[in-house]
């Protein structure tokens, strides 16, 4: 009898923030209206076109692409938390394998978009459908992105299933058609052994499926630079660089989120301090390895500075991107790294400033990435005007650029309004097992 | 001691001085006199300065700039100067016909990338920036360019092309002596020069050693280009067909499967790797699909 009061003090726990609120209402405004401002921006680039942009004939990757890295880079943190920490046994990760998920799915699915504000004709998206060659990787990116979002979608939504069921059961107060999208996304659950054999089987199968698709299509997306010469792109480590990044960028994103449900859906009890504690050490070991890469990928053409490299890594290092370039090694990387080692710092608050530090850092890694390399091609820049040679992002730009941000965020809060962010059904089992 | 000093400090000072003057000197053009005094057979005006500026464009701008902006390439060395200034401008027509046949360091010859004609008309856009230029014409005939006729024979025995060049004039036919010849060949990007320009003979006969593995067309064909320079003449240029390459059939860059070509001529084991990883994926996603099916159906009983 203890132990069902126990189950129902979970269930409504969990169940709890499912529900439409003040504040949410407040939240939901602010990011809408600034969506909207967003879309104005877009509105008037796709009027006068790309000349509204900072973008030209040398730097014709700017801030769009940076972001869509960016956003493919934080959509991984799904495969890394629910896919090779489930599979792992590392039952800790377990209370946070939705929360990835979500963020993964929001920014899988929405870096699709991204690129399409990178093109002056959206419409003739459709050519890369109807005449695409299967010999470049961007046809492989738009193959890889769509699987993964479907996959993530599937990943989501498998282990969601009985969730779905006790959502119908104990959501009384919600109106009858919302209560039947829960039962018809429920799939019927009853919870018999067949259909939970089915489920974990599933489940098992998307885990181990996202672990290979996931490293695609982040080797592809970097394969979109290193399949060129050009200094500073052209090189063999960038599939593993760009995937041991996107883990930096994944887990500081999972510790805001962890942070922000935490509090404002008072979930003390399940997201503990221990969690915190785990996805701290989590972000230093993959800081780690990325730090090791980025060791790897300036070192081996800083030692030799064959010619061209040289032009490039002078700007990086002393030149115009210097500021910028040492700004997110030292606080978006070496710093993290130290500051997360000491216990006290790997507590929700401490945490929250520091990832919020690295994922700046990690945006703007990937800017330092995609824009200094094209200020330097092999043929000299001659007799064009002074915006040619040096990129500088416009408003209209960074609007359009932060209304892909604004979206995951509406994605995100969606979501966690509408299914339990963490798994109900799961930490029951869990109790059971322990008991 | 100290006047030993001394003394170091007026060589040193010297010889600075002595290697600022060759410097100097080095970046001076020397002409021949009889090339300074030519001229061109083109009245240059207002079209002529406009064909030019295409030319220019194309051919020159990339280095020297906009005229009259002095925005060319500052880094090289020596700086390639804006043409619109006082330092072009001095020079005659001649000299600047010359700077542009022969070239010297980064600057290339353009005596072969650009007909007589254009490189006159190159000139009349620079002249375009100069109100105090008179231009003073050629006494060549432009005409008279048509009356020359150029004899091609080639002995395949010896691989040499025999040459005889010669003008039909009213009065008789006159063989052109002691004028520049060239020959080239034709190929993908540009032409291909075959030994060094020669001069006529007295008859009016050129001979040039053909090599005897230059590749030609299926057939061995090979377009041969030959170009007559001559102080009364003109330039004439003429070209002809020889089949006197090896022939060569080698396949084009497109007609194999590559990574570069269309898609239907993509290589295998990318159609093959793309489609495998694609249908194992989607395989395993309607098998997912197919499960949660089989959820719901277990659930209705």
């Amino acid at each position: 009898m203890l132990d069902q009061s126990k189950f129902d003090k979970i269930t409504s726990d969990l169940l709890k923030p499912i529900r439409i609120n003040h504040s949410f209402m407040v939240w939901m405004g602010f990011l809408g209206v600034s969506l909207i401002v967003c879309l104005y921006a877009y509105s008037v680039q796709l009027d006068k076109g790309m000349v509204v942009t900072g973008l030209r004939d040398y730097v014709s990757w700017g801030m769009y692409i940076s972001n869509f890295v960016f956003f493919v880079a934080t959509s991984l943190i799904g495969m890394l938390i629910s896919a090779v920490l489930g599979l792992s046994g590392e039952k800790w990760a377990s209370p946070l394998a939705r929360i990835a998920e979500i963020i993964a799915l929001a920014f899988a699915a929405v870096a699709g978009l991204v690129i399409i504000s990178d093109m002056g004709r959206p419409e003739r998206l459709i050519n890369v459908f109807l005449y695409g060659r299967i010999q470049s990787p961007i046809l492989w990116d738009v193959t890889v992105v769509t699987f993964y979002v479907l996959i993530s979608a599937l990943f989501l939504y498998v282990p969601l299933i009985p969730d779905l069921k006790i959502c119908y059961d104990k959501m009384n107060q919600l109106p009858a058609y919302k209560r039947n999208i829960y039962k018809v996304l429920s799939l019927n659950w009853i919870g018999s052994p067949e259909q939970i054999k089915i489920i974990k089987q599933s489940t098992r199968i998307l885990a181990i499926l996202i672990i290979p698709v996931a490293l695609a299509i982040h080797t592809v997306t970097s394969w979109l630079f290193a399949s060129t010469t050009r200094v500073g792109w052209d090189s063999s480590i960038f599939g593993p660089y760009f995937v041991t990044g996107a883990f930096v960028s994944g887990s500081a994103a999972v510790i805001i989120a962890m942070f922000f449900y935490r509090n404002n859906f008072k979930l003390q009890d399940y997201i503990t301090e221990k969690h915190f504690d785990k996805m701290g050490k989590l972000l230093v070991l993959v800081s780690l390895i990325y730090l090791y890469f980025t060791l790897n990928e300036y070192m081996v053409p800083g030692y030799k500075m064959k010619k061209f490299d040289a032009m490039h890594i002078h700007a990086l290092f002393t030149g115009t991107h210097a500021l910028l370039f040492w700004s997110v090694q030292i606080f978006g990387l070496v710093l993290p790294i130290v500051l997360l080692l000491f216990k006290k710092m790997r507590k929700p608050l401490p945490m929250l400033v520091v990832a919020l530090f690295v994922i700046c850092g990690a945006w703007l890694k990937r800017y330092i990435i995609v824009i200094p390399t094209q200020e330097h091609p092999f043929l000299p820049i001659q007799n064009v005007p002074m915006n040619f040679k040096i990129y500088t992002p416009s408003l209209t730009e960074s609007l359009i650029s932060l209304a892909p941000i604004i979206l995951v965020l509406i994605i995100i809060t969606i979501l966690s309004k509408v299914v339990p962010i963490i798994p109900v059904h799961e930490t029951i089992e869990h109790l059971e097992e322990t008991k | 001691m100290f006047k030993e000093n001394i003394k170091l400090r007026l060589t040193a000072t010297f010889l600075i001085c002595f290697l600022f003057f060759l410097q100097l000197n080095a970046q001076r053009w020397d002409v021949p006199a009889d090339k300074k005094s030519k001229n061109s057979y083109i009245k240059f005006d207002g079209n002529t300065a406009k064909e030019g500026e295409a030319i220019f464009t194309k051919n020159c701008k990339s280095c020297h700039g906009d005229l009259g902006k002095s925005n060319g390439i500052k880094t090289m060395n020596p700086a390639p100067p804006d043409l619109s200034q006082a330092l072009t401008q001095e020079l005659t027509d001649g000299e600047l016909f010359y700077i542009l046949n022969t070239g010297r360091n980064a600057m290339p010859s353009f005596k072969n990338t650009l007909s007589e004609e254009e490189r006159w008309k190159a000139i009349s856009f620079i002249r375009s920036f100069n109100n105090k230029y008179v231009q003073v014409l050629s006494k060549t005939d432009p005409t008279k360019s048509k009356l020359v006729k150029i004899n091609c024979v080639f002995d395949s025995l010896s691989n040499k092309l025999k040459l005889n060049i010669i003008a039909n004039e009213k009065t008789g036919v006159i063989p052109l002596k002691d004028a520049e010849v060239s020959l080239f060949v034709t190929r993908y990007f540009g032409k291909l020069q075959i030994e060094k320009t020669i001069r006529t003979n007295a008859d009016g006969i050129a001979i040039f050693n053909f090599p005897k593995d230059l590749p030609g067309d299926k057939t061995g064909n090979v377009d041969v280009a030959i170009k007559v320079s001559d102080e009364l003449y003109g330039e004439i240029e003429s070209v002809n067909k020889f089949n006197i390459g090896i022939p060569t059939d080698k396949l084009g860059l497109t007609q194999n499967r590559a990574i570069w070509n269309i898609l239907k001529k993509a290589p295998w084991w990318i159609i093959i790797t793309y489609t495998s990883i694609v249908l194992t994926v989607g395989a395993f996603l309607l098998y997912i699909i197919f499960s949660l099916l089989k959820i719901r159906k277990l659930g209705e009983n």
